[in-house]
């Protein structure tokens, strides 16, 4: 059944999703209005890349603490 | 109720249940207009905050004690204590149940199914839900519990509870509200950061770290399994009204249809019933309660 896939994958997957989106658009926000790496390019993928890393981290160690 | 030959038979369960039942009976009104009243503040942070009109730190204050006052509602309703047994009335607990938890982002049928579970398996190892928290070694593991999110377990009780068909239904029913929660912060992070970060990630954080160390871990701390023992009376630095008055919480666990705020009174009326049945801390309960701290050991 498809929504029992899709609660599978938020089961096993959601600490990565939640670093990547919700912690990297919090880390792009921050480098924006502190004016870090501003007109940089790179900004975007570091904050997203830190939040998916963040995320993985978590669900390798099956924690966030 | 098979009762223990050492306890007098002015102490019957019987007269205590009648005693309860006194108290079981009143409108909780206050209770509503909390659990509605902080969800309607909560969301009218969002346009204030949004359009320049409240500092984003000042709403984030107001909405980590909106998240702080959520819960208790949901579990007035979880208990049917608003429609009190008149199905015409069922669906305000549900109204309020449901309405009051956004600001927690807990959907309302698992909460009052797993606490159902609570009630009827208090300190079970096994079956318990919230057994984790009340049997935690320290406060601030629990906190980091919370933080973590590792104490809300729910797939584990699932598992528990698979033959008990109203749990799973009831557990199936709120699979689209939990995704919803799961699914709305992500979807606002991208469009609004900061304010879903201080809004409402962060203070349901903060409200459930106070939800669980309060109406939790501190009122079973210590306790083990049996009608007059899962719970206890305690006492606390803080007033008690800053912690919801969950030094009460043990009359809670014997009757659940008492009103909240109607505790007090309660166990003015049965504090004789509770210490002849030698309640942890019964001894200890003043004979009027007014003042802070509840009970001073």
């Amino acid at each position: 059944m498809l929504v029992e896939k899709f609660l599978n994958h938020i089961s096993n997957w959601g600490k990565l999703w939640f670093g990547l989106i919700f912690l990297g658009s919090i880390f792009n926000e921050i480098l924006e209005k502190f004016n870090i790496l501003s007109g940089s390019s790179y900004a975007w993928g570091l904050a997203f890349g830190l939040g998916a890393l963040i995320g993985l981290t978590a669900k390798i160690r099956g924690a966030w603490l | 109720m098979k009762e223990s030959p050492e306890i007098a038979a002015e102490f019957s369960f019987e007269k205590e249940k009648l005693i309860a039942k006194s108290f079981s009976q009143r409108f909780q009104w206050e209770m509503i207009l909390i659990g509605l009243g902080q969800a309607a503040l909560w969301l009218s942070l969002w346009p204030l905050v949004l359009n320049g009109l409240l500092d984003l730190w000042v709403g984030f204050f107001i909405a980590s004690l909106c998240a702080c006052f959520a819960y208790l509602p949901s579990h007035e309703a979880q208990h049917g204590n608003y429609s009190r047994g008149n199905p015409k009335l069922r669906w305000l607990d549900g109204l309020v149940g449901h309405i009051t938890l956004i600001t927690l982002k807990f959907p309302y049928h698992i909460l009052r199914i797993t606490h159902m579970k609570h009630h009827a398996y208090t300190n079970d190892p096994e079956r318990d839900p919230d057994y984790a928290n009340a049997h935690n070694t320290s406060v601030l593991k629990v906190i980091k519990n919370v933080l973590d999110g590792s104490t809300v377990q729910f797939d584990k009780y699932l598992e528990v509870f698979q033959n008990d068909k109203a749990f799973v239904n009831s557990f199936h029913q709120a699979i689209p509200i939990a995704l919803f929660y799961k699914a709305a912060p992500l979807v606002m992070v991208i469009i609004f950061p900061f304010e879903t970060l201080l809004l409402w990630w962060l203070p349901a954080k903060i409200g459930s770290v106070y939800t669980t160390v309060f109406f939790s871990y501190y009122p079973h701390l210590g306790t083990t399994t049996g009608r007059y023992q899962n719970t206890r009376f305690w006492s606390h630095w803080m007033p008690r009204f800053f912690n919801h008055s969950m030094q009460l919480h043990f009359i809670h666990h014997l009757h659940p249809g008492i009103g909240h705020y109607d505790e007090p009174k309660a166990v003015e009326a049965l504090k004789p019933f509770l210490v002849a049945r030698k309640v942890p801390g019964a001894d200890k309960i003043p004979d009027r309660v007014t003042l802070n701290p509840l009970i001073n050991t």
